[in-house]
């Protein structure tokens, strides 16, 4: 096994797939920067160009490039607070509010170097889960995987301000994301959900319209308002140099990004919970470390650790999801769906033999994460300087820029003008939860976890009754989530009997 | 004068035969699903070989309009595309049924689309894992109604789902039909642990697992496809002319499963044109090499079968139809 991890690295590193590799990191980059192109799209334009190409070619193309879109797409996030991927939308919250302060440089350092430890680990995780991946896969079936989503929702109690009524607040705008997840027709009678019969809605609401109107409407009218630039009055020379410190910030909080990766890894390898739930379940339990109240309230305003969890989770999961993608051919997220369609134009069936004969041609897509992370990582702490500049453009020349990216992100993704009705309405919505002071995120959460939730509580009572209730695993789950609801709560109140005492 | 007419007269004859050379044009085919899927890739497929069969070697780009099981790509196709020649659409094969079962939003009538043809026929089977007891047909008979096979599905409208519920309405096969898995992967997964016993679909997307001995078919729709020649057909144990006549009507579409329309009102020069470009390139050496690679399995169904077929199924008595809405409705 040793042997087949260094030749894969050589066979990465022969001048071929390198090469190949830099062509799908250029791509890539871009992709991830503009939002709306996503990355899986980018994957199925590319699959025919992978004919000719040996199969770690191919690998170091196609992944070279989709595992830097989720590390360039923080870097729009961060700066105009525009979702460069739907897979990336939570790091917003923190991220944009730093540029906001003046701090562009640091959250793009920190959002940059914790990407590439959840990179590295996300690999890791996928060379080491080779032995006990089908074991790990198998143990987790619909019940266990409807707990996980439990376990996801408790994570609203963090995601909420502290006290009754912030509770209150994050648990109802939870609760009007699972409503909205419901639209669309439901896969067990086949009832059309409000739809108000159109078509458009006829399969749900799409992802990245609601995400982008969520998050970059309100930046937008926020800075038409104060009409000055991003990072308001704030010197230049300011803002480039908080790069390192960012950097620093990641290892300052090594065990919290440790954790997000391993968060990101374990959703990545789940099949059937999709790409963006980990990077919000990160930002859950980085909001969970805050330890005092101050601290939890510096959350959404501009803390560090709302950078880095996200953003190491973004990454981490890309490893993760590979692992049922190469082990059992069933594909962790779209891109691995298309990613799939590649193995079989390669002549390789996905399946054990891809942990046996094919075990070179697995650690090279290892290597291919870790290079093509690494790269890129260097190549942008390059630019950051002129990147975090962006933040001091001034409003009348930057808003304009943002609009067209922000309506050619959601129009993109289906190719309707009611996309963009959609990207509207819910920025005014966004927009009146920021003004009221309602966190958005739990609202995301609800969204994003509500199908999951009710399609694998309807498999576990219709497979097994009321018996999936006993299962280990499930009750251990169950556990968790009540330990992440009551954890909140009993820290407010050992901080109120301490600050009582004192 | 008499000029003035053969000219005009000339133009009237030539303009026809202009609409065939495609020199500097763009002809799209507009797809109702989003990248990456199966419809998405035979249209991809077939962009890439299709210039070199039609005169002047026009650019053939795949334009993805997703949403409502490709009912919104259809009604474009039928109201809006200009029916210049230049738009081809490729849709969910089962939009046939949801004609026919009246389902809200068609905007179309199927039997006025200037039919193409089809690029590739999908039968589906029923496959159960291979530990199970069960070998043949016969033996599915006998699984007890206190403990029934737990079939896996996404939902209602996909073969998952229909072709399975019909076995157990019209067969009396004790199945228990459990949906909601968010895609046919996942439900290989919930059969691989047990989950699941076992699931539908199309014979395409099971044999990878077929091969590799997790499940073993039993029975197949109407469609045959190399391979499975052998497997009994579901209609052919109908206990009556009505329970027949609807597993036929669900398994039509397949023998189309790839189709491939122009706007109505498309000029009968272009419509010939690309119908005879549509019959050579699926037998095109590369694009079957490159087929083959994706596993694709492409066989050429003229437009004029497809319409036959369409004009079948739309031309049910209404008790049929109502008895075959009962079960199946249009999704996925």
């Amino acid at each position: 096994m040793i042997e087949a991890l260094f030749q894969g690295l050589l066979q990465v590193l022969a001048w071929k797939p390198l090469l190949f590799m830099l062509i799908g990191i250029v791509l890539g980059f871009w992709v991830g920067l503009l939002p709306g192109l996503g990355g899986a799209t980018t994957l199925a334009l590319m699959l025919p160009f992978i004919y000719g190409m040996q199969p770690i070619e191919a690998f170091a193309f196609l992944l070279g490039m989709h595992s830097v879109v989720a590390t360039t797409g923080d870097i729009t996030s961060i700066l105009f607070g525009v979702p460069g991927e739907a897979t990336t939308a939570a790091i917003i919250l923190d991220g944009h509010a730093m540029a906001k302060k003046g701090e562009a440089g640091r959250a793009l350092g920190a959002a940059l170097s914790s990407s590439l430890v959840g990179a590295m680990i996300g690999a890791f995780a996928l060379a080491a889960a080779v032995p006990i991946v089908r074991p790990l896969v198998l143990s987790f079936g619909s019940p266990e995987l409807f707990m996980l989503a439990i376990v996801g929702l408790a994570f609203i109690a963090a995601l909420s301000a502290e006290g009754g009524r912030g509770m209150l607040r994050g648990f109802t705008a939870g609760g009007l994301g699972l409503l909205l997840s419901m639209v669309g027709q439901d896969p067990q009678a086949g009832v059309a959900r409000y739809t108000f019969n159109t078509l458009y809605l006829w399969q749900g609401l799409d992802l990245v319209p609601v995400l982008v109107g969520l998050f970059a409407i309100p930046e937008l009218v926020d800075l038409a308002v104060r009409g000055t630039s991003i990072a308001g009055e704030l010197p230049v020379g300011k803002l480039t140099k908080g790069a390192l410190e960012g950097v620093k910030d990641t290892f300052r909080h090594f065990w919290l990004t440790i954790r997000c990766s391993l968060i990101g890894t374990f959703i990545g390898i789940m099949p059937g919970l999709g790409g963006s739930v980990a990077q919000w379940l990160a930002y859950g339990h980085a909001a969970q470390s805050a330890r005092t109240a101050e601290e939890r309230k510096g959350f959404g305003n501009g803390d560090v650790r709302g950078v880095i969890g996200p953003g190491a989770a973004c990454n981490s999961k890309e490893g993760g999801s590979l692992v049922p993608t190469v082990a059992f051919g069933v594909p962790g997220s779209t891109a691995m769906a298309i990613l799939l369609g590649g193995f079989f134009l390669l002549g390789l069936v996905p399946g054990p033999d891809m942990l046996t004969t094919h075990l070179t041609v697995t650690f090279s897509m290892v290597w291919t994460i870790v290079l093509a992370n690494v790269i890129t990582v260097t190549a942008c702490f390059l630019f950051l300087d002129r990147l975090a500049r962006l933040t001091s453009v001034p409003a009348h020349r930057l808003i304009p820029v943002i609009l067209v990216l922000v309506f050619i992100g959601s129009y993109t993704t289906n190719n309707q003008y009611a996309d963009i009705l959609v990207t509207l309405i819910f920025g005014a919505v966004g927009w009146l939860m920021v003004s009221a002071g309602w966190p958005r995120a739990p609202f995301v959460l609800g969204l994003v976890l509500g199908k999951i939730a009710e399609n694998y509580l309807y498999i576990s009572v219709a497979r097994y009754e009321v018996a999936w209730l006993t299962r280990p695993v499930v009750v251990v789950l169950f556990a968790l989530a009540v330990v992440v609801i009551v954890y909140p709560i009993l820290r407010a109140r050992r901080l109120a009997r301490r600050e009582a005492n004192a | 004068m008499k000029r003035a007419v053969l000219s005009l007269l000339l133009v009237f004859w030539a303009a026809p035969l202009l609409a065939q050379d495609y020199a500097g044009k763009t002809v799209t085919i507009v797809v109702g699903y989003k990248t990456g899927g199966g419809y998405d890739k035979v249209a991809r497929v077939l962009a890439r070989h299709l210039p070199k069969y039609l005169t002047g070697k026009p650019n053939v780009i795949v334009q993805n309009m997703p949403g409502a099981n490709s009912l919104i790509a259809a009604d474009y196709i039928y109201n809006i595309a200009k029916p210049d020649g230049l738009t081809l659409g490729t849709f969910n094969r089962n939009l046939p049924i949801a004609q026919l079962t009246h389902v809200a939003g068609v905007k179309f009538d199927m039997r006025k689309f200037q039919w193409v043809g089809s690029a590739a026929s999908e039968s589906t089977v029923l496959a159960i894992r291979d530990d199970l007891p069960y070998r043949t047909f016969e033996d599915l008979k006998k699984v007890p109604a206190d403990k029934p096979l737990i079939i896996g599905a996404t939902g209602p409208g996909a073969n998952t789902y229909d072709f399975p519920l019909l076995l157990k309405e019209l067969l009396g096969i004790h199945l228990k039909i459990v949906s909601g898995y968010p895609s046919s992967g996942d439900i290989m997964l919930a059969v691989e642990r047990k989950e699941a016993d076992g699931r539908a679909g199309s014979f395409t997307s099971l044999t990878p697992f077929i091969d590799r001995k997790l499940v073993r078919p039993l029975v197949r729709s109407r469609a045959s496809e190399p391979g499975i020649e052998k497997l009994p057909v579901d209609e052919s144990f109908a206990p009556n002319a009505r329970a027949k006549a609807i597993m036929a009507l669900r398994s039509a579409p397949e023998v189309i499963g790839r189709p491939y329309v122009m706007p109505p009102g498309t000029p009968a020069a272009a419509v010939e044109a690309m119908r005879q470009a549509f019959a050579r390139v699926i037998d095109d050496k590369d694009l079957k090499a490159e087929a083959r690679k994706q596993k694709l399995d492409l066989n050429y169904v003229s437009g004029d079968e497809a319409l036959k077929v369409i004009n079948e199924l739309l031309d049910q008595p209404k008790d049929v139809v109502d008895e075959f809405s009962k079960y199946i409705k249009f999704g996925e």
